[in-house]
């Protein structure tokens, strides 16, 4: 995947890009607002991380101009927005103007990695039709699933529970949140039913090693597959 | 207010206007004084001259003889009256006594007037009549006791004083009820300044109040756009502290994780490791710092509505995500809870409070967090079922920089400190308990009542 960092911190900005690359991303490097703009304008990146404090013309103001350019994108490109500021206002802000995602520094590697798989997940599942977690696939047009290449047979609302989890993953995701967006079919949803649906779920997929953990009192995440 | 300006403006007011009420009095009185004792002279008069026509002259041996027949029941006619005692002297041309009482003291020198006098240790006025008696005059002192004249005087002096006095009384009531009254809005200013949140600095809306409080209001603005001033200048200082102190921060963190992924001799990795977790010490202390800092009164932003339950709710992943680390297990108990405050503040204050929880669990252990209501009171808490913390030390926990004896964690002693002076900030309570089943730490913030 092709990498963008802006960030006019050179120890920081090096030190992201060494742990991208290891992770096997192509990564350029900018200190300045303007050039990143202009670099997203000529070239295509899948992901852009963002440091809000810039100087001259800020992250804010950078994320503003790559939005206004990006309706005539064919794929989303994902921004995920640093800041060292601690205003509640800046991460509002940050996510009206478009960002994906949002993280206040300093922060530990692996989550920041982690973050940027999801991101980077999202994007592919925006663009095709094929989402794929592990040995998990789900062919959104044809509204088949496979495991380990099985076909898999879910009902049409385990179906919609587990597009909601795969769409955030390693994030938690609220009942509430499932239920409306489940219960297009105008009809009432409980947390219960919810509860139930998911328990199918987790007996369908568990054996493959796919998770979905229980967030008591708030919802469900599913994991990031691990081997 | 330590002098009164009511009492001040009544003392200013008090001697002046007695001042006006005594040359009213004697303004009053003279003028009408004169008439009506005027009245009583002449009804003397009547009576001297009438007792001067009892006078009879008899012309024997070339010298005059002068009687005075007077009828009893004329006598009394003439001498009754209600309140006084009447008294006559007639005298000859001559001057010798021809009837009544020889000891009625006769005029001075003053002149033809009434005049005043003692007589029979009573004070009389007396009038003095010339009569014709044959060719020449004979004169009548009549003479009368002060009763009337004492009772009209006090009469005249009271019907001219009462209105004055209550006037004056009249003037001290409206002065007393209108210093009151025309200094309300001063009172409704005050009590718009006493009302306000302390963190409520824009200025006072002059539009209502009166022109004379315009200059105390413009120098109260004043400070308070200072005071305003010095809070942004706080604010924007702890910004850039902020974005100055952790971007570093996060490139030391980079670069230590980075190296402790490659292959390294146990020893350097041991010193790598605690570099790392310095480093993430320092971090988290420098966070909570810039909290403590940012919940200093100065500096805390505008209060608003925030609801408790969204401010959980947009944290929870991070915390799951702390706590999945931990392996604890973070659940919620999440209703609706109203208050009024700085979002970023709460947030810090509810964080802390569940990375304290994280911290102290056991591997396996379970924190709730729970928002909602209680008797009108929005409440947050945090429990856990870790080893709690005992009752000797409760209060010391919420110090600065206290750490409870034997405390393995890898915390500064600031979490709870941080959560107190926020919880202050916001009028809210701290209360520190056990968990359920007597087992682990409870603490819940209660704030006053919405």
């Amino acid at each position: 995947m092709r990498l963008l960092i802006v960030e006019d911190d050179a120890p920081l900005a090096s030190g992201l890009r060494r742990i991208l690359e290891a992770e096997g991303h192509a990564v350029d490097v900018t200190g300045r607002g303007e050039d990143a703009v202009s670099a997203a304008a000529s070239e295509r990146f899948d992901l852009v991380i963002l440091d809000i404090g810039l100087p001259q013309m800020d992250g804010f103001e950078v994320l503003r101009r790559f939005r206004a350019a990006a309706s005539s994108r064919s794929a989303p490109m994902q921004v995920l927005v640093l800041t060292a500021r601690d205003a509640v206002e800046d991460r509002v802000h940050g996510l009206d103007l478009g960002a994906d995602d949002y993280m206040v520094k300093p922060f530990a590697m692996p989550e920041l990695t982690a973050r940027v798989r999801a991101l980077l997940r999202r994007s592919q599942a925006h663009g095709g039709p094929r989402i794929v977690h592990g040995p998990l696939a789900l062919d959104t047009v044809a509204r088949r699933a496979f495991l380990r290449n099985e076909p898999l047979e879910l009902a049409a609302r385990e179906w919609a529970v587990l597009e909601v989890l795969l769409a955030k993953v390693e994030k938690i995701v609220s009942k509430e949140a499932i239920i409306q967006a489940v219960a297009g079919w105008g009809d009432d949803l409980s947390p219960n039913a919810i509860e139930v649906y998911v328990s199918r779920l987790r007996s369908k997929l568990e054996p493959a090693g796919i998770r979905i953990r229980t967030v008591r009192g708030f919802g469900y995440m599913l994991e990031e597959f691990k081997e | 207010m330590a002098r009164s300006l009511r009492a001040h403006l009544l003392r200013l007011l008090l001697p002046p206007i007695a001042a006006l009420l005594a040359v009213g009095a004697v303004v009053a009185y003279y003028p009408s004084m004169e008439p009506a004792t005027e009245a009583y002279d002449q009804a003397l008069v009547d009576i001297g001259i009438a007792l001067g026509a009892h006078v009879r002259v008899s012309e024997t041996e070339g010298s005059a003889g002068y009687r005075f027949e007077l009828p009893t029941a004329v006598e009394q006619v003439l001498r009754t009256d209600r309140y006084d005692t009447i008294y006559y002297r007639v005298l000859s041309p001559g001057g010798r006594d021809i009837a009544g009482e020889s000891d009625l003291p006769p005029p001075g020198g003053t002149g033809p007037g009434p005049y005043d006098a003692t007589f029979k240790g009573q004070k009389v006025h007396v009038v003095s009549v010339s009569s014709p008696c044959g060719p020449a005059t004979c004169t009548v002192l009549v003479a009368e006791t002060t009763v009337k004249r004492s009772r009209l005087m006090r009469e005249i002096m009271l019907s001219s004083l009462l209105p004055q006095m209550l006037l004056a009384v009249a003037t001290l009531v409206i002065v007393w009820f209108g210093v009151k009254r025309g200094l309300g809005p001063l009172e409704s200013l005050s009590e718009e300044i006493k009302g306000r949140s302390p963190r409520d600095l824009r200025p006072i809306d002059a539009g209502a109040a009166p022109e004379e409080t315009r200059p105390l209001l413009a120098a109260l603005n004043g400070l308070l756009e200072q005071v305003a001033e010095a809070s942004r200048n706080q604010q924007r200082f702890l910004a850039n502290a902020a974005h100055q102190l952790r971007t570093p921060l996060a490139g030391l963190q980079a670069h230590t994780e980075l190296a402790l992924a490659q292959p390294l001799s146990e020893a350097v990795r041991a010193q790598l490791d605690h570099v790392h977790q310095a480093t993430i010490r320092t971090a988290r202390l420098a966070n909570q710092l810039l909290a403590l800092a940012r919940a200093e009164p100065g500096a805390r932003g505008d209060p608003a509505h925030v609801n408790l339950r969204s401010v959980v709710e947009a944290e929870a992943d991070a915390w799951v995500h702390q706590a999945l680390a931990r392996d604890v297990d973070l659940g919620f108990e999440l209703e609706g809870a109203p208050v009024e405050g700085d979002a970023f503040l709460l947030r810090e204050a509810l964080a802390n409070l569940v990375h304290n929880a994280i911290e102290y669990s056991s591997r396996g252990g379970r924190v709730t967090v729970r928002t909602g209501a209680r008797n009108g009171h929005a409440f947050a808490e945090v429990e856990d079922d870790g080893p709690g913390i005992p009752l000797t030390e409760r209060n010391r926990v919420l110090e600065r920089f206290y750490r409870m004896p034997g405390t393995t964690g890898t915390g500064s002693g600031l979490g709870l400190a941080i959560v107190r002076e926020i919880a202050a900030g916001h009028g809210a309570g701290i209360e520190l308990g056990e968990g359920p089943g007597a087992k682990g730490c409870r603490v819940a913030i209660t704030f006053p009542r919405a």
